[in-house]
């Protein structure tokens, strides 16, 4: 099982007049592809994620990123408590810290598509993940 | 082509909680029930046949949104449809594999695998460059 975790720069990316667009979209594909071959991929965001980015689910403008199935990883209060500890350890955003959580949270392979690799290393540390940047 | 409307309509049911159940008259072949039933009974595949078949279910259905979506979206926006050779490469680096310090391997392997195979996949791409640098190792 692999989850794709995309932060702010990423869930931007999914916006077509966005310079990296062309890349969020090759790493959307790429979960297709592997969904057809049976592997266990989804994409999430962290809905901190979503607030810092602006992503609206039910604002017509985000009608065609609502389609891609990137769905939502809440703040409950387990993965608050944890993105507070984040946030006090390594000094991260709010929003770096959620991503970290969600990764230490998750089971399997975490991949997270980012503009600050280094940040979501340690936000997400002791959990492996591999950081991808956009 | 269909209406992006559906699309919607899909997603939101798929968002929806499963806690209703409907009595189906979806026939299913006897021989792949019955299948089914001793792979959730001998192989531990799932809790029950019901859990087997929704979960492949909503599986194959979320596949397909995202795929019809991303098309849906190229149609719309051509400049970010993304080469073979470009998917070939987000999928190696969500790999972390080597093959994704060779960009060049891996777009001249898209090429020549898509030469011959006009249906390969990023799969395939990255199956082929890798055969391409063992045998030039």
């Amino acid at each position: 099982m692999r989850t794709i975790i995309l932060d702010n720069e990423a869930v931007q990316a999914m916006w077509p007049d966005h310079r990296k667009h062309r890349a969020i979209a090759a790493h959307l594909v790429a979960v297709v592809a592997r969904r057809r071959r049976g592997a266990d991929v989804k994409a999430v965001v962290p809905t901190t994620v979503r607030v810092e980015a602006g992503w609206n689910r039910t604002s017509p403008q985000a009608s065609h990123a609502n389609r891609f199935r990137v769905v939502d990883a809440p703040l409950d209060s387990a993965t608050a408590n944890d993105a507070a500890d984040i946030v006090r350890r390594v000094g991260v955003s709010v929003a770096d810290a959620h991503v970290g959580a969600v990764a230490r949270a998750t089971t399997g392979d975490v991949v997270v598509l980012t503009s600050d690799p280094a940040d979501v290393q340690r936000a997400s540390a002791p959990k492996a993940v591999v950081t991808v940047r956009i | 082509m269909f209406e992006p409307e559906v699309l919607d309509r899909i997603i939101e049911r798929l968002a929806a909680p499963d806690d209703s159940t409907v009595n189906t008259s979806m026939r299913l072949p006897a021989a792949l029930r019955e299948a089914a039933a001793l792979a959730v009974e001998h192989l531990g595949v799932a809790s029950s046949t019901t859990t087997l078949t929704s979960s492949a279910l909503r599986s194959a259905l979320e596949t397909a949104v995202m795929d019809a979506a991303l098309e849906l979206h190229f149609k719309r926006h051509p400049s970010a449809r993304p080469s073979l050779a470009e998917v070939a490469m987000a999928l190696a680096v969500q790999d972390a594999s080597p093959l994704a310090a060779r960009r060049d391997l891996i777009e001249r392997a898209a090429a020549e695998v898509v030469a011959r195979h006009p249906d390969a996949d990023a799969d395939d791409v990255l199956l082929w460059a890798e055969a391409q640098q063992a045998m030039t190792a």
